[in-house]
């Protein structure tokens, strides 16, 4: 079995949010819910200030804090090491979110898609209404550019009540593709690959670079890892002084 | 008039589980939990912290249930077939929180279906539906005249499993270093029968009151004995509370010392920590006051209202310091109000057991002495 691990070359990272677009498009992820994330961290005071970015998503974590605490194992771990969510057992305790010390869980408060459930035309008696539009373009099925590949493994559009979050695109890597996010990254910063073979990309970037995961104080032992920082300054060499 | 007074409690109360099931229906069926003041933030919030509440005391009462069947105790005996039904009537009342606190609380049944051992809340799940269960059979044979005690010492042991489990539920996560298991799980046991101690005095001393009912010399010294016991409880809570925040104000983390900062400036400390510890307990220390009905009212009223401004507060200071992606854009700590809709859970909870423990008080002779 593959333990699959996602490798972030921070140096690479334009912080465009190519990924979480792409995370969106594919997974059909509704407003307000991010599976792809990011952390934003302004340091230093003017005019001596930087700005950092750390895209975030789902750490796949080998000691998974929210399937421990999932009293009904709707949060679980696959063969493949990928944390799953079943919204078919969630009951909507939000313990997982209690739980995730990264955040990175998110529960549907309301119908997902609201908005192209709405039957008022934008403009009265000019257009159709979105809920028209989605059900011409896709039967009514979430959105108009709603993707039918995600309901491979998890509900095409999840409902109310439950939780959900990035799955590594396990309805892809059941059809031997990699997830869409490090598909459209233009930089190329995400390289996704199995750890159990030493010759594959991430097992090289790993021994290659010293890497960093999230909070490893805590012992989860995420599966997404961090390598390089992306810096451009430089500053005259000095020992500084008092 | 008196039966137009009774008319019109059952009316209030009716209303109170009307708005309860008008909450359910808005949040569960058509508009979602948006009606609630959560946000990814704020996950857990009134309805979770009113679980609380309302679970601890009713494991609470069960540990003054124990005093006559477990320990023996007998000058307690008069108290507990009354005790015994409002352990049902706290806990199902404890039930309607869950229930509108879930998302999906149709799918409850893969408790069973699907079980994961390692998880605190699927103990807890299955810790108080058996306590339900042993509390409706010793009720069942208290009714019949008979206490057991097999059945009394079982409903203790699970008592004490409910309310340490749910020190583990909020200890465990590693992403809330504010609470922290040990601790949570000798303070709830201890808050829970001080709320429980609480609850009988209040609940016992209204229905002399309401029904005009003038307590016996015996009574008044049980009564009496009891709010001396409550006052020691409460002063032990107290030391814990004080503890509590001298820990986190002196030797924690710094994401400790933020929740503790969070923790001393929220009103729902001050709530708990004044009307609910200190104010109640000069009353009770004071001879004069711990001995009149009114007193012992006053102070139990004031302990429960500190005691659910307690739980609201240990459930926000775990939550209100966003962190990670979810952090972006917020401000370093997070402002909770309760919407009409979470108002409408605590409401809807009290108007159920207010309603099972009429109709008990009513209908089953609550006050009558168990052999």
């Amino acid at each position: 079995m593959p333990k699959y691990a996602m490798v972030i070359d921070l140096q690479r990272c334009v912080g465009c949010g190519a990924c979480s677009i792409a995370c969106r498009n594919e997974n059909n992820v509704s407003e307000g819910i991010y599976w792809s994330s990011k952390i934003t961290e302004t340091s230093g005071t003017f005019p001596n200030v930087r700005f950092h970015y750390l895209p975030t998503l789902c750490n796949h974590c080998s000691n998974p804090p929210c399937v421990t605490g999932c009293p009904t194992k709707a949060m679980h771990k696959l063969d493949n090491g990928i944390t799953m969510h079943d919204p078919k057992k969630c009951i909507g305790c939000r313990y997982c979110m209690y739980n995730c010390p990264y955040e990175v869980i998110y529960f549907n408060w309301q119908d997902p898609h609201k908005f192209w459930k709405d039957d008022r035309p934008v403009i009265n008696g000019g257009t159709s209404s979105p809920k028209e539009i989605a059900k011409k373009v896709n039967n009514g099925n979430g959105t108009p550019y709603s993707n039918p590949a995600r309901a491979k493994t998890l509900p095409e559009n999840r409902p109310k009540g439950v939780v959900e979050k990035c799955t590594f695109c396990d309805h892809r890597l059941k059809a031997g593709e990699i997830p869409f996010c490090v598909v459209a990254c233009p930089a190329d910063a995400r390289i996704f690959g199995d750890l159990d073979k030493p010759d594959s990309k991430v097992s090289r970037l790993l021994g290659k670079f010293k890497p960093y995961r999230r909070k490893e104080r805590l012992g989860t032992q995420p599966n997404v890892y961090y390598i390089r920082s992306y810096n451009p300054a430089s500053y005259a060499r000095t020992k500084g002084g008092i | 008039m008196k039966a137009i007074k009774i008319q019109l409690w059952y009316g209030l109360l009716l209303l109170g589980i009307l708005l309860g099931l008008l909450t359910a229906y808005r949040v569960l069926i058509s508009s979602g939990f948006v009606l609630y003041a959560k946000t990814d933030i704020l996950v857990w919030t009134m309805p979770i912290a009113a679980y609380v509440f309302f679970s601890l005391t009713s494991s609470g009462l069960a540990f003054v249930s124990s005093i006559p069947v477990v320990f023996n105790i007998k000058r307690y005996q008069p108290l507990e077939k009354r005790i015994v039904f409002l352990e049902i009537a706290v806990l199902v009342a404890a039930f309607t929180c869950l229930f509108l606190h879930l998302g999906s609380p149709q799918k409850l049944y893969y408790y069973i279906f699907s079980p994961n051992f390692a998880s605190p809340l699927w103990w807890l799940g299955i810790l108080y539906g058996l306590y339900l269960i042993i509390l409706l059979l010793s009720f069942r044979k208290i009714q019949a005249g008979k206490v057991s005690r097999g059945l009394g010492i079982f409903a203790f042991i699970v008592a004490i499993a409910t309310s340490t489990s749910l020190g583990w539920l909020f200890g465990l996560p590693d992403a809330r270093p504010v609470l922290d298991a040990n601790f949570l799980s000798m303070y709830f046991p201890l808050t829970g029968f001080a709320s429980a101690l609480a609850a009988v005095l209040m609940f016992s001393l209204a229905y002399h009151h309401f029904a005009q009912i003038v307590l016996s010399e015996g009574d008044k010294n049980l009564y009496d004995d009891l709010s001396k016991l409550f006052g020691f409880v409460m002063a032990l809570t107290l030391v814990f509370f004080l503890w509590r925040t001298i820990v986190g104000g002196v030797s924690a983390t710094a994401v400790e010392f933020a929740g503790f900062r969070h923790m001393l400036g929220s009103g729902w400390y001050h709530l708990a920590l004044w009307v609910g510890l200190v104010i109640p307990i000069v009353l009770i220390a004071m001879p004069s006051v711990r001995t009149a009905t009114w007193g012992k009212i006053t102070a139990a009223v004031l302990f429960l209202v500190g005691m659910f401004a307690g739980r609201m507060e240990m459930v926000l200071t775990s939550l209100v310091m966003p962190t990670g992606p979810k952090a972006e854009g917020q401000p370093p700590f997070v402002s909770y109000w309760p919407t009409i809709w979470e108002v409408f859970v605590f409401v809807s909870a009290l108007a159920v057991l207010l309603l099972i423990y009429t109709l008990g008080e009513r209908h089953l002779k609550l006050a009558e002495s168990t052999e």
